[in-house]
């Protein structure tokens, strides 16, 4: 079983820099406040030219409500345990990239808005919109590849039962598993989405608002449909793999591919949350934490499945991989 | 749920899929409440006609075993009774020792061998 014990240096290291970060963002407009005209300029359209404009509270604020969605989070997984390679590589790279990108955008502001009129003569430097994407995403592969620590250890004590298969004996192992959380989400968006559209078409409500979360809407639709259930089997064949309530779209994985099966306990906060996680030949798709069937390859990449009744489709794989090549 | 089928087996099709249902609860596979895989899951999966698993299901709902919900699909109704299962088991035995030319009477002479 992969031990997830709580880390409380990293909780602090995470809640001193947060501070930190939060701090910088309210003090640097409080001090330069007297340079600053009123409102700010808070948007720039193309062309550096600034084409929106906010209060001084405002302005100052949308860094801090950027800073503490991220904050909290960080101190909360690390409070939690951070037992993965990826898990750890990827707080990282949010407490490095996260914090850096929030004091971008509250400095970027304040360099634009400094020693102006009036707000529209705030001119954004053509470097800037590059710099705030490009330095803090720089900076947080820097962190996260540092703090990345040791690989993960493939746990010993989780070898499922041999299970030996008969002759002119046919096995199969069927599982499925549910998870409401993307139903109930999947259900909000159809909702929100008929309502949209319903508004869009009688033309109660039109414009930017409407269109800009109509696509979102969608996509939310369509991703909690094939995250909220997940059929699995084993047959002769292999390993297959059924997304969403029809069982579609398929993964298939041949037995000539699987080198062995294990289970492990895994939750979305080791692997980054909830859906297909992690890169090919380390991923896991993850609907809930828990038992997970792991499936190693030949080619060395594994799967991981967060499925019920996991011990034995391992314990069934092992056989028929067994069976097809005699050691 | 893992469940095995006897290629050799001479009883129907209905019959042995119920019996390896029946099993992979009684081994635990499944406690009371547990939502079983979709008939079609598992007819896709058997490789068989998914008329045949519903009617298993059916035979496993008339024994108790089993309740058929709508909307909830079918689920264990209650544990596998003991006797059904070492029925089960005792037919899987007898057949294993007919390969290597038991009879029954073998069997049950082998049985009383023990304490």
């Amino acid at each position: 079983m992969t031990t997830r014990a709580p880390d409380p240096g990293k909780a602090l290291v995470a809640a001193v820099w947060g501070a930190v970060v939060t701090a910088v963002l309210i003090a640097a407009p409080l001090m330069l406040r007297d340079r600053l005209p009123e409102p700010l300029a808070v948007h720039w359209g193309p062309g550096s030219a600034a084409d929106r404009a906010a209060s001084f509270g405002i302005a100052v604020a949308m860094p801090v409500a950027l800073w503490a969605v991220l904050w909290p989070a960080l101190v909360v997984t690390a409070a939690r345990g951070l037992s993965r390679r990826s898990a750890r590589a990827s707080w990282w790279a949010g407490l490095t990239g996260g914090g850096l990108l929030a004091l971008g955008l509250g400095g970027l502001t304040l360099l634009a808005n400094l020693d102006v009129a009036t707000w529209t003569e705030a001119a954004l430097p053509l470097w800037a919109p590059l710099a705030l994407v490009a330095v803090p995403t720089a900076v947080g592969v820097l962190g996260g590849y540092l703090g990345r620590g040791a690989p993960d250890e493939r746990p010993a004590d989780q070898e499922p039962p041999v299970l030996r298969l008969g002759p002119g004996r046919r096995a199969v192992w069927v599982s499925r598993i549910s998870n409401p959380w993307p139903l109930a989400i999947t259900v909000v968006a159809a909702l929100g989405l008929f309502a949209l559209g319903a508004f869009e078409i009688t033309g109660i409500a039109t414009g930017p608002v409407v269109t800009g979360v109509l696509p979102a809407l969608g996509v939310v639709l369509v991703v909690g449909l094939f995250a909220s259930s997940l059929t699995a089997r084993v047959t002769g064949d292999g390993l297959v793999l059924g997304f969403g309530p029809l069982g579609w779209p398929k993964r298939r994985i041949g037995l000539a591919k699987i080198d062995k099966a294990w289970t492990e306990e895994r939750s979305p906060s080791q692997v980054g949350g909830w859906g297909v996680r992690g890169l090919p030949g380390a991923a896991t798709i993850m609907l809930r934490g828990g038992e997970c069937l792991v499936v190693g390859y030949r080619s060395g990449g594994q799967l991981a499945i967060s499925i019920d009744d996991a011990e034995r489709g391992a314990s069934l794989i092992n056989a028929l991989v067994s069976e097809r090549t005699p050691a | 749920m893992l469940l095995t089928l006897d290629l050799n087996d001479a009883r129907p099709l209905h019959e042995q899929v119920a019996g390896a249902i029946r099993r992979a609860i009684g081994e635990g596979s499944y406690t009371q409440g547990d939502r079983l895989p979709s008939a079609r899951d598992l007819a896709e999966a058997l490789g068989i006609n998914s008329n045949t698993v519903l009617r298993a299901l059916r035979e496993l709902r008339e024994e108790g075993l089993l309740e058929f919900r709508r909307g909830r699909g079918v689920s264990v109704a209650r544990q596998a009774d003991g006797r059904a299962l070492i029925r089960e088991r005792a037919r899987a035995l007898l057949e294993e020792a007919g390969r290597y030319g038991y009879r029954a009477e073998d069997v049950i002479a082998i049985l009383k061998e023990f304490p």
